[in-house]
């Protein structure tokens, strides 16, 4: 096939009511082919088999991360609840000066509490 | 070696032994459907290196995904949309790296690498395929790739590229357009 007959048959090939199996299977003997190395399911193997044993490592890693993350957050909330609760006890309200431990403090307390009379 | 019973097999019987950890069976699937993932991957990105990186990925991406194939889709129609996937992923890739580097149309920085013919006709023929590919705008080249290429039917290219029959057929239409274009002036 000459170069002008090749150009035609890719036009015709969009066309909606080609023969798609006849216009490949011609490209492919005009040596329009692709392929990959001759070792290529090899190579993909070897990365699977032997990489992945990296990976799977890696990945176990990341669950036992996922695992002590987890394990933290929940004992900081445990924590933070048992922090409320001791507030609420000690204070008798969860407002924010309760929070604070500044209590309801008048000027002449604070007076007396920076000057010891 | 690919153990010789695997190349009979079915797709379903390949994929079972494969998530049972059957490397022969894996090796086999690969081997069947290479050349179908070369022909969508090479006819995207061209005949380089970097092809054959992304169809190792492609098979790569298979293996680790395989538990979530239901069998609903062919295995090959599984297999094209991974392949169509990373290569578009490649193609972005590709975009933004020659973006920041260059004026120029990204079109004019690929490389028209072609296989090797010793015909000085089928060279010229290789040519002309891998240079009207690789100047298309990507959203026809994958049309046109599927096609051409692959020989599919304008109903499977709509399922393997998850787009609307209509947009497939209007999409083949303006790619024929540009197909056109093209060829006049190589």
């Amino acid at each position: 096939m000459n170069s002008s007959e090749i150009k035609n048959l890719l036009i015709s090939s969009l066309n909606s009511d080609a023969d798609l199996v006849e216009t490949s299977s011609l490209l492919e003997e005009e040596g329009i082919s692709y392929d990959f190395s001759k070792n290529f399911s090899e190579k993909v193997l070897d990365k699977i088999f032997i990489a992945g044993l990296a990976i799977s490592h890696e990945m176990d890693f990341l669950k036992t991360l996922n695992f002590v993350f987890y394990r933290i957050a929940l004992t900081g909330i445990a924590a933070i609840v048992l922090l409320l609760i001791s507030i609420y006890l000690k204070e008798g309200s969860l407002s924010f000066n309760s929070f604070l431990g500044i209590h309801d403090n008048y000027d002449e307390s604070i007076v007396s509490l920076l000057t010891g009379n | 070696m690919i153990k010789e019973s695997y190349n009979v097999s079915e797709d379903s019987e390949l994929v079972k032994a494969a998530l049972d950890g059957n490397k022969e069976a894996f090796g086999a699937i690969v081997t069947r459907y290479q050349k179908m993932v070369a022909r969508t991957v090479k006819g995207m990105l061209g005949d380089s290196v970097y092809s054959e990186d992304i169809g190792q990925e492609v098979f790569i991406k298979l293996y680790y995904s395989l538990s979530e194939f239901r069998g609903e889709a062919k295995l090959s129609t599984y297999i094209q949309r991974i392949a169509v996937n990373l290569t578009l992923n490649e193609m972005k890739r590709r975009k933004r790296f020659f973006s920041m580097f260059s004026q120029k149309g990204n079109n004019e920085l690929y490389e028209y690498e072609v296989p090797d013919h010793d015909n000085e006709e089928r060279r010229e023929a290789s040519e002309i395929v891998a240079k009207a590919l690789q100047t298309m705008d990507p959203k026809f080249r994958i049309i046109v790739t599927m096609r051409m290429l692959q020989g599919y039917s304008t109903k499977e290219t709509a399922e393997i590229l998850n787009l609307p029959l209509g947009t497939v057929l209007s999409r083949l239409s303006r790619a024929q357009e540009q197909l056109k274009k093209i060829l006049k002036k190589l």
